[in-house]
């Protein structure tokens, strides 16, 4: 296959041309209430080419068949033709690089038995349904993923890269009359199998959760100070900050660059914000992303203060900045763009004790259901989440949602907790057409104060 | 077929589903053309029964087919037992799917159209920054089965999708629209049009106290409702026992006024084909009408669970088996003509666009979200557009109470086609500033 990569690419007329195969078997055992939806395994092969002319635009092909990668080049450089820009487009310099990266699985999960693995999630799954009558059902799933990556580029770039991953997800569904109320909890990382054992504590979590919110009050809408657990926290900054700064938003757009001009203050001096695709088995960890660029550390907020931002090559060159290897692609369909690795709240020096107590009306919002940002505006929602009265954790209410403007949001963090933790949580986020990307979030506790939480009338 | 055979000898039933696409599309992003991009998809799926037991599996590469049939042999091994059986053939509807204008449009026209469109948004917003996809494909479906059903067509997707960016200080606004058809019309233009007024409607901005306030949904914005709806009506939620609405058909539970229907028997249109994936027919059902609860929607698999018939409603991707979606979802057209609608509202809220749509518990029918794009109506009047408003509530009990639903329907997103629709009153919750 190398020859035929590196033949294809000398073939091309283009400025520049990228080659990147990719083959991936994936397993599924899924479970809705007792039934089993599906034990399968899935074969998906496949490759895109990326060309540039400078004075033209992105020429893309995509494709399963890969016998004829002089073709699939030939045609990618047919569309790169299409567009005529006045403006070059440039690409930051990126170091020529020529590696192999092997998978280190400590028990590999391509060497388990379909058996074995339904057997795992089956377990998981009687947790769920019999944890209590109120229990209707469960939507219960491992999955794992084992991709062969192989990027090559005409600057000289060849490099293959195995991509582990391994998900557990465990959902109760619990239904009293008319309230139907839903708990999960969730494993992901590139590990082995070993990772996804023993979580049965996970499963009784969910179950036990679902049935408490069947006796939940719907939160009273209206402004309240809130305390965020660290699940919530990484969602909220990946969502309501990190999206801003994917430098795409802003690299063409001079009233976006206004908006996100570097030492603008974004939160008080305790706020530190950074992405890392470096760190080992993350869910958005890859030694290299899509463009062959190194992964690495970037700081995004330091101090309070915009200190930096996410780049693809394009983006980088036309900023004049310098690349950060966030340029990513959920499969060999899509060409890579600006996407970010694992992101964080760095941890502060509050205790959750001291964060609490001088609140007398508050939220504690935990867990994640997901969420949604416009730029300025945001939208997340907890899982599950408790009154605050007087210092103190009081009931267990349902729905809340907390929306708000970015930056008075983010100056509205007036603690942030001494408890750190990286999320292994699955699911994953959407760009685009491109959903869903394996990322991570990390942080600890945090204080907001004034959030906007929609709900009942009191 | 090869495959075929193979299977003939090792199973009681199977189905194999060829899925064959080819796409063209040109992608202006900041008012310029940046990427074309061609795309050729190849695919097949496998189903199979084997001692009662329903295996799956999938593959993109077709020399892997050996493979294939032992990954679901192996799946049909730890499968459930589902009395499911894949139908012989059986007629069809005669649905339009397939225009070759659009698989004929070349790439520069495809440009041309790109460059109209954001000239017709700077025309109107010279601020603003617009991204362009325009996309068209052919795609072959053939489904086979041990039935001897052979179901196969073609269609000719063409979507539009237009967003515009326009920043002022801290306020950005963001508008997207979205036109999906298999038909060629004239007027293109259509969904921009319907952005531009949307973009000259949101110039203004005004401020809306919180309180109880009439809130009406214009048919994109009534997804926020519609969406619940949806998963409430699904066969599977059904099955499971999550869906509020499970054991309650031919009971009033929402207003004579909303009627919902499926139906993809519609020409043009992308939920519409033939068959389904399982090769079932299409058909047009009636899932509640004048309130009352008709019909929930059904896969093979679901419906043999629950003891019905399959609506025509089995939806898959490549690499999972089939379950139940909508084809086309309709909420019925009313009586009352939309601007007599807004002339009844004195004070309330217009709801265009959520964020966030879809989160939450809304099995449970209940929703909240902040409105991304929202107006305020003032003596029957479009006065202005309104910020950090957000709207909560469950539609079991909102929808038991509807003002009016409007004469004009409009199609949102690729497969909705939805009315105006006010509720007397809802909570608003308004942020200042």
């Amino acid at each position: 296959m190398r020859e035929k990569i590196l033949a294809a690419l000398k073939s091309s007329q283009a400025d520049y041309t990228e080659i990147r195969l990719e083959e991936r078997e994936a397993t599924t055992v899924a479970y809705r209430g007792k039934d089993l939806e599906t034990a399968s395994v899935a074969i998906d092969a496949g490759g895109i080419v990326r060309c540039l002319c400078k004075d033209g635009g992105w020429g893309i092909a995509t494709f399963n068949d890969r016998d004829d990668l002089i073709a699939k080049v030939e045609q990618a450089y047919q569309c790169a033709t299409v567009a005529h820009s006045d403006e070059p487009i440039e690409l930051a310099p990126v170091p020529v690089r020529e590696e192999r990266i092997a998978a280190n699985l400590q028990r590999d999960f391509r060497d388990i038995s379909l058996a074995d693995k339904k057997a795992l999630i089956e377990g998981y799954n009687q947790i769920l349904l019999k944890h209590s009558d109120k229990i209707v059902s469960t939507n219960c799933a491992y999955s794992d993923s084992f991709s062969r990556i192989t990027f090559a580029s005409s600057e000289g770039t060849f490099i293959e890269e195995e991509r582990p991953m391994v998900t557990v997800f465990t959902s109760a569904i619990a239904r009293d009359g008319d309230n139907v109320q839903t708990a999960y909890e969730t494993r992901s990382g590139q590990f082995g199998f070993e990772f996804v054992m023993g979580q049965e504590e996970k499963a009784r979590t969910a179950a036990q959760r679902a049935v408490d919110l069947l006796r939940a009050e719907s939160v009273v809408g209206g402004q309240y100070p809130v305390i965020v657990n660290q699940e919530l926290a990484g969602v909220f900054i990946h969502e309501a900050f990190g999206h801003l700064s994917e430098a795409d938003f802003v690299y063409e757009n001079p009233k976006a660059r206004e908006m996100m001009v570097l030492g603008r203050r974004f939160g008080q001096d305790i706020l530190n914000v950074f992405d890392d695709g470096v760190l080992p088995g993350l869910r958005g960890t890859h030694k290299y992303d899509d463009e062959g660029m190194p992964t690495g550390r970037t700081a995004l907020i330091k101090n309070g203060i915009l200190v930096g931002r996410l780049h693809s090559r394009q983006t980088a060159a036309k900023m004049g900045e310098q690349p950060t290897g966030n340029a990513r692609a959920i499969t060999y369909r899509f060409p890579p763009i600006v996407r970010m690795t694992n992101t964080a709240i760095e941890p502060g020096a509050t205790s959750f004790e001291d964060m609490i107590k001088d609140i007398k009306l508050g939220v504690y919002a935990c867990g994640a259901y997901g969420g949604q940002t416009e730029l300025e505006n945001f939208s997340f929602s907890s899982a599950y989440a408790y009154m605050i009265r007087d210092g103190k954790i009081a009931e267990l209410v349902k729905d809340v949602i907390l929306a708000g403007n970015l930056f008075t949001t983010l100056l509205n963090i007036d603690a942030i907790g001494d408890d750190f933790q990286w999320m292994h949580r699955g699911g994953g986020c959407g760009k685009g057409a491109q959903y869903p990307l394996p990322v991570t979030f990390g942080a600890p506790h945090i204080r907001i104060q004034n959030v906007v939480i929609g709900g009942k009338k009191a | 077929m090869d495959i075929l055979k193979q299977l003939q000898q090792r199973a009681e039933q199977f189905e194999v589903v060829h899925l064959q696409n080819e796409s063209t599309q040109v992608k202006f992003e900041s008012n310029r053309l940046k990427t074309s991009q061609v795309e050729e998809t190849k695919g097949i799926a496998v189903r199979v029964v084997k001692q009662g037991r329903l295996g799956f599996a999938a593959s993109s590469d077709a020399s892997a087919t050996e493979q294939l049939v032992k990954n679901a042999l192996e799946s049909a091994r730890y499968g459930d037992l589902v009395p499911i059986s894949f139908p012989a053939a059986q007629t069809a509807p005669t649905v339009k799917t397939f225009d070759a204008t659009i698989t004929d449009l070349p790439i520069p026209r495809l440009v041309e159209i790109g460059k109209e469109i954001v000239a017709y948004i700077l025309q109107i917003e010279p601020e603003a920054r617009v991204d362009v996809s325009l996309k068209r494909g052919i795609q072959h479906v053939a489904l086979h089965n041990q039935a001897g059903n052979a179901a196969s067509y073609q269609s000719s997707p063409l979507s539009i999708s237009v967003q515009a960016n326009k920043i002022q200080g801290d306020d950005v606004l963001i508008l997207f629209d979205f036109t999906g058809t298999t038909v060629w019309h004239e007027d293109y233009l259509a969904g921009t049009r319907r952005l531009g007024e949307k973009l000259k409607l949101a110039r203004r901005l005004t401020t809306l106290s919180s309180g109880n306030w009439p809130v009406l949904f214009s048919p994109n914005g009534l997804l926020m409702l519609g969406l619940p709806l949806q998963q409430g009506l699904n066969g599977k939620n059904v099955f499971t026992g999550i869906s509020p609405m499970k054991g309650k058909l031919g009971e009033q539970l929402f207003s004579d006024k909303l009627t919902v229907i499926d139906d993809g028997t519609l020409d043009g249109k992308f939920g519409s084909a033939p068959y389904d994936d399982e090769g079932v027919p299409h058909r047009r059902t009636a899932l509640i009408e004048r309130g009352v609860l008709k019909n929930f929607f059904y896969d093979l698999k679901t419906a043999a669970q629950s003891g019905a018939a399959s609506t025509g409603n089995g939806s898959r991707a490549l690499f999972a088996p089939p379950s139940p979606a909508p084809t086309n979802l309709l909420i019925g057209a009313g009586d009352t003509p939309l601007a007599d609608i807004l002339a009844s509202v004195n004070q309330g809220v217009l709801v265009e666009d959520v964020l966030g749509l879809g989160q939450g518990n809304i099995i449970s029918g209940a929703f909240s979200n902040p409105l991304s794009l929202a107006f305020k109506i003032e003596k029957g009047e479009i006065v202005g557009r309104v910020k950090n408003v957000s709207l909560a509530g469950n539609i079991y009990t909102l929808l038991k109470n509807v003002a009016a639903v409007s004469r004009e329907t409009e199609w949102v997103y690729s497969n909705l086609n939805l009315p105006y629709l006010l509720l007397p009153e809802m909570n608003v919750v308004a942020k200042a500033g």
